[in-house]
């Protein structure tokens, strides 16, 4: 099997978020990149295919600038096979995003899985999955929690809100979202991450895709931070009182009641 | 000149020997195939010293007074008695030899020590047995091989004095009296009744039950654990000299290595070979296990006996070389709980008797285990992401990491204008920097260096985890890019002194960093402020009424020998300080030692809640601490015991600081 991993690098969790001084991106300087949580996940289920069908292929796709090489190298120190890295701006949306991958795919080998994870840890958008299997015309099963394989199909569950879960059966090609839960990402060996360097990551530029930064759909104007959070209050009294006190604020102050 | 019984004895004689000889020499082979280098040839002087007080003098076997002064006078006694046993086989070979023409004087005091030993050798072998037999401590495993031991051990002296009783009877020697306790046995003998010439023979036969008892004897011994006569003297001279060590480095830069860390046996080193060959299975490292203790699946004596029998069951293979047919060092005897469940508080190494370095040999495998396979428990995972990214086990930003010290007057290095000028770097550490509780014990020890008008600084955001915690769980390459790292920074500021509040940190960067580069006169914080104190910098008021006691950190106590520094800060201020049944270098670990911290304890009893038990004890109601993770580690035990409102755990700096008045 032909197996693609999309992954994107994000800030560490811990990362204080910054603005760049004319507001229109955050401060990149100074941040630690890692791979986003969930596209672990996909990463993971991708290698387990792989032992599934031994001849399998594992492909790490990660779209942005020169940065994405190091989470794509992640990827490849887990075990995947191959790398590719599309060249877009840093300031990418998620339909250009997708276009590509979905154009540089139909230059690869045959795609019989995509992986992604369900949505990336910095904006949260959870769009790219959908919007790759739109662009490619197959099936999209997103927020994934286990997944069998055949050689040409795959049944699914997926988990829809409030806790219930659909079965889903597909056929393949598919884009398979990750969730947390699909599997255990392992930690890659030392012998594998010396490997990972060795191993080859092919780049390809918007123009090779006949495409170009106007392509973009959204317009990025202007950023600002949440304001601060506000100290805790600690009511004092009787619980009477403080409940008698908390309606009050609520009422009174926050206009919720 | 030779008869019958010579040509006999020789060829008994030499038959045994060549057995013996060709199993010894296989075990040289054994521990010579090991893959592992060790370089212990240096500091000749020590080592020679190190072993005439530990071998000749049995020091370290002393150490446990009943049982050390029996296995003294049995291995004094067996020195002196293999001189009669040396004697005994010349004058079979060549009939009328003898050690009389050392002198007559001399001759006969030979004699009476013999004799002496012998009788006393005989009360050792019975004490030994009833220690076993009766007594049973858990630590000794009742065994064959050892109850073997004894029952040939007793034999042995039995049959030199009735030899010696019999040869009295029959030839009344000039010696007679020097042998007095076998000339009383040949009295007591006299009822049988015996002529001169069937008491020689009798003499004569017991001789020879001696001399093949040890003969037999000696071809036992390469196969049994009582090998230790031969291996513990050489495993005394090639050992650690010193309690301060690091862990050897791996090189990652040498592409020839294909394997980090132990897979095999025979990735050991010989040394390692040479301490498996030393245990004698006394149990005194189980004894003090604190894993053990808690009903973990690790007793280092097993680890021991383990990788003994690993090596043994593969000999043919090792003999041969062929690595890739040696079974994994991991099987079901020895299983990774056992590697886990180490805390590395190194408490079997300091009871060994022969010196036996059971942590290197538990580190080694953890690295094949991380490294190589990428076992290890699944929530150790995240702590080795944290380090990657953020340079610390714990889920902060290193933009973070100088947040604690906002307010304070505590300068960075990079806002120094003459870093010559300081006398510290004052290295924060993670938990310093990050863990609440931990952040309290700075701000104080910052109070204290300012009062005593110490010149420190810190490195502020530019600080990195000291990978201790990914070195001690077997990540030796995420330990080294922490390293190399924090080398860099330091020599970049030209640091010569640095002093810190983290005995894990202390550790490491004191006995560690020196591979890397980093050569740094470091101290822990509770040896600057016993200086301090003692050299009236700072004047606290021995005022605390509380009963108080002090948890030796075993990164301070165990594996930098410092006991007495914490204790004068605590005597500086408390009336009342006691001691916890296990104290000093027998002091129970708290539990979090080689990256236990990070690691879930679900195996057994909890060892913080035992340790914390023993503090209870001494009805103190405050714990002193001079370890950020002793400190959690017990502060939970009190939790657990229901007594986080009754006792207090304080590091010594907040101690001092309380005491100090403005």
């Amino acid at each position: 099997m032909n197996i693609y991993v999309c992954i994107k690098q994000v800030p560490d969790t811990e990362t204080k978020i910054k603005l760049n001084s004319d507001q229109t991106w955050i401060d990149t300087s100074g941040i630690k990149w890692i791979v986003s949580p969930y596209d672990e996940f996909a990463i993971e289920e991708g290698l387990k295919v792989k032992a599934q069908f031994p001849e399998s292929k594992v492909t790490i796709v990660s779209a942005g600038p020169d940065r994405v090489v190091d989470a794509i190298r992640t990827g490849l120190a887990m075990g995947a096979d191959t790398g590719l890295h599309i060249e877009l701006p840093e300031t990418a949306d998620h339909f250009i995003t997708a276009q590509a991958i979905s154009k540089a795919l139909q230059k690869e080998e045959k795609v019989d899985l995509l992986f992604c994870g369900k949505e990336a840890i910095d904006d949260g958008a959870a769009q790219t999955a959908q919007l790759i299997a739109a662009a490619m015309d197959i099936p999209a099963l997103t927020v994934i929690l286990e997944a069998q394989y055949t050689e040409n199909s795959v049944q699914v569950k997926r988990e829809v809100e409030g806790g219930t879960i659909e079965v889903l059966e597909s056929s393949l090609p598919a884009v398979i979202a990750a969730q947390k839960g699909l599997n255990e990402p392992r930690y890659a060996s030392l012998p594998n991450i010396m490997k990972a360097k060795k191993k080859e990551v092919k780049k390809v530029s918007l123009a090779d895709l006949g495409m170009s930064e106007s392509d973009q759909k959204v317009k990025l104007k202007n950023f600002e931070l949440p304001a601060p959070k506000a100290a805790g209050r600690k009511l004092d009294g009787t619980p009477a009182e403080m409940a008698a006190e908390l309606v009050k604020i609520l009422h009174e102050e926050v206009k919720v009641i | 000149m030779f008869n019958f019984e010579s040509l006999l004895f020789l060829i008994i004689a030499g038959a045994a020997f060549t057995y013996a000889g060709i199993q010894l020499k296989n075990l040289f082979l054994l521990a010579k195939a090991h893959q592992g280098t060790e370089k212990r040839c240096d500091r000749l002087g020590e080592r020679i010293t190190l072993t005439v007080l530990n071998v000749l003098g049995q020091k370290a076997v002393l150490q446990k007074k009943w049982i050390g002064i029996l296995h003294a006078t049995i291995f004094w006694g067996f020195l002196l008695i293999t001189i009669g046993t040396l004697e005994q086989f010349l004058s079979t070979l060549i009939p009328g030899v003898s050690f009389e023409f050392l002198g007559k004087t001399f001759y006969s005091g030979l004699l009476w020590t013999q004799d002496l030993f012998t009788v006393l050798v005989f009360l050792a072998v019975l004490g030994g047995a009833y220690r076993r037999l009766i007594v049973k401590p858990a630590y000794v495993t009742l065994n064959k091989d050892a109850n073997f031991i004894l029952l040939f051990t007793g034999l042995l002296m039995i049959s030199i004095l009735l030899m010696n009783a019999f040869h009295i009877m029959g030839a009344h020697p000039w010696y007679e009296n020097s042998l007095p306790f076998s000339a009383s046995l040949s009295e007591g003998l006299l009822f049988l009744n015996l002529d001169p010439h069937t008491a020689l023979l009798l003499g004569k036969t017991f001789k020879w039950v001696h001399m093949l008892i040890v003969l037999g004897f000696g071809m036992y011994i390469p196969s049994s654990k009582h090998l230790h006569v031969l291996a513990a003297g050489p495993n005394t001279f090639f050992q650690t000299i010193g309690r301060s060590k690091g862990m050897k480095p791996i090189d990652f830069e040498d592409e020839t290595l294909e394997q980090y860390g132990t897979a095999k046996v025979t990735d050991l080193s010989w040394k390692d070979a040479l301490d498996y060959y030393s245990c004698t299975e006394c149990g005194r490292c189980q004894e003090v296990c604190p894993a053990w203790n808690t009903e973990k699946p690790l007793s280092p004596k097993k680890l021991i006996s383990d990788l003994k029998y690993n090596l043994f069951r593969n000999k043919e293979a090792v003999l041969k070389k062929d690595y890739e047919a040696v079974s994994d060092v991991i099987d079901h005897e020895l299983t990774s709980d056992v590697i886990w469940s180490c805390t590395s508080c190194r408490a079997c190494e300091i009871a060994c008797p022969v010196f036996i370095e059971h942590t290197d040999k538990i580190y080694d495998i953890r690295r094949d285990l991380v490294m190589m396979k990428s076992e290890f428990p699944s929530e150790v995972q995240t702590v080795f992401k944290n380090m990657e990214t953020n340079a610390t086990p714990w889920a902060f930003s290193a933009d973070d990491r100088d947040a604690w010290c906002e307010d304070l007057p505590v300068k960075k290095m990079n806002e120094v204008s003459s870093p010559e000028e300081l006398d510290y770097l004052l290295w924060v550490g993670c938990a310093g920097a990050y863990d609440d509780r931990n952040k309290k014990v700075l701000r104080s020890f910052t109070r204290i260096l300012n009062k005593a008008d110490v010149k420190f600084a810190i490195l502020g955001k530019e600080e990195q985890c000291t990978g201790d915690p990914a070195r001690r769980i077997g990540n030796e390459y995420l330990f080294q890019t922490l390293a190399t790292a924090n080398v860099e920074t330091l020599n970049r500021y030209s640091v010569k002194k640095v002093v810190t509040a983290c005995p894990h940190c202390f550790n490491t960067l004191k006995n560690e960093y020196g591979d890397f580069g980093g050569n740094y006169e470091v101290i822990h914080h509770t040896q600057l402020m016993a200086d301090l104190i003692q050299s009236g910098k700072i004047k606290p008021s021995q005022s605390l009424e509380q009963k108080i006691t002090y948890h030796d950190s075993c990164y301070l106590g165990r594996w930098n020998d410092e006991y007495s520094a914490p204790r004068k800060v605590l005597e500086s201020v408390a009336k009342k300080p006691v001691e916890m049944k296990a104290h000093h270098d027998q002091s129970m670990c708290c539990g979090a030692g080689g990256g236990r911290m990070w690691m879930e304890e679900t195996l057994g009893k909890r060892i913080n809640v035992t340790r914390t038990e023993q503090a209870l004890e001494t009805g103190a109601s405050v714990v002193a601490s001079g370890c950020p993770f002793c400190m959690t580690m017990i502060s939970d035990g009190l939790k657990t015991k229901d007594h986080q409102d009754t006792v207090l755990v304080k590091d010594l700096a907040e101690i001092l600081d309380d005491s100090l008045t403005d």
